[in-house]
């Protein structure tokens, strides 16, 4: 029997909502094993998410493409933070062909941030979304972008590969962007949002795709600093929106601030329909790739 | 009859990451049917009741309260009909 373990400043104890049940059974094994023979990453594992054991069963994984290693040291993220690795140039068919096996009906890909990359690795996003198209052509595709810092032509690379739906997650309110995202710009990730929106010239290229983006909440924000933000993303004719409860991935991430109360996301679920969203998902577990499917179909 | 060993899962912790014993729901020599919740268990991120995988008769525990569990790491032995 292993020795016990003194864990200094993390939680006693949990809400009663932030419970969740294990499933059994040996799909979740099956996901892990595909991926690991086809030596692909996720966010579900990298971001030490509690839906693992959930989405996994449900035979859906959110891909994690352009490396394991992140560029960027945001406080609420459990994703290794080092030099990164060389591109792999065979990992879009390597996505493809986890979503062919897995028969996925709604696909979401995302990253680390590469800002070593010229292009922040954009035409690797669009190289993979295009292999997945021709592997499942009626697939919805999702992605689930960095910021490019914010350069436009890297956010044109990506929708140019038409995928359905352009996420970029604002992550959190203008205030504390300094101490939770501090490489990154609420209005610069505003306008990802609203470029991917309008496109440029006479045919925007995002006609027929959606954006979509989340929020976390528990960090130490007001619920005005919530629907301000919220705001600004319909200003930006953002059309999906996630609201989820953050949780601090250890004791050396930024802490969680208080625990938000279901009754509270419903609260802000039916102020963000209010506002015009076409679809909102609003929950302490929900994440911006959780149950996105399901997300996607309420539109 | 035939005996078998409870793992942790993977709770959303990268693999041999560890959770940590809440509590036990069950006691040895207790019965249990598929999906009785066994233990509770606890991540960084949430609370986690893990399910009995089958029916049967809980042989032995073999994680304290309190206790670190690296994933994949037994938690209990059940015995099972064949």
């Amino acid at each position: 029997m292993a020795s016990k373990v003194e864990t200094p400043n993390r939680p006693a104890r949990f809400p009663p909502w932030l419970r969740k049940r294990v499933p059994t059974g040996p799909e979740a094994a099956g996901v892990r094993r595909l991926l690991a023979g086809l030596g692909l990453a996720t966010v579900c594992s990298g971001a030490h998410c509690p839906n693992l054991p959930e989405c996994f069963a449900r035979g859906t994984a959110t891909f994690l493409i352009l490396g394991r290693r992140c560029t960027r040291s945001c406080r609420f993220c459990a994703i290794e933070k080092a030099p990164p690795e060389p591109l792999r140039e065979d990992e879009p068919q390597a996505v493809a062909e986890a979503t062919a096996r897995l028969g996925l009906r709604h696909v979401v890909i995302t990253s680390v941030t590469r800002d070593d990359l010229p292009d922040g690795g954009a035409r690797h996003f669009a190289r993979t979304i295009r292999a997945v198209r021709s592997r499942l052509p009626q697939a919805v595709i999702e992605v689930l972008t960095p910021d490019f810092e914010g350069r436009e032509e890297s956010v044109a690379a990506v929708l140019d590969a038409r995928p359905d739906i352009f996420n970029h997650n604002i992550e959190t309110v203008p205030r504390l962007y300094p101490t939770v995202r501090p490489e990154a710009g609420y209005r610069r990730s505003l306008a990802v949002l609203a470029y991917a929106k309008k496109g440029e010239g006479a045919v925007p290229f995002s006609v027929g795709i959606f954006t979509k983006s989340g929020l976390m909440v528990g960090l130490g924000e007001t619920d005005d600093e919530v629907r301000s933000a919220m705001r600004d993303l319909r200003e930006v004719g953002c059309d999906i929106l996630t609201i989820g409860q953050y949780l601090a991935p250890s004791p050396q991430h930024a802490p969680v601030a208080r625990f938000v109360e279901p009754a509270e996301f419903a609260a802000r679920e039916s102020e963000a329909r209010a506002l015009g969203f076409a679809a909102v998902a609003a929950g302490p577990f929900v994440r911006s790739s959780y149950q996105a499917e399901d997300v996607f179909r309420s539109i | 009859m035939a005996e078998v060993e409870v793992k942790l899962p993977e709770l959303g912790e990268d693999a041999g990451d560890e959770a940590r014993v809440s509590f036990w729901y069950v006691a040895e020599g207790e019965e249990v049917e598929e999906g009785d919740d066994l233990v509770q268990m606890l991540t960084d991120k949430a609370t986690f009741d893990v399910p009995s995988p089958a029916r049967g008769k809980v042989v032995k525990l073999l994680a304290e309260e309190d206790q670190q569990v690296k994933v994949g790491q037994v938690l209990c032995r059940l015995r099972v009909e064949d």
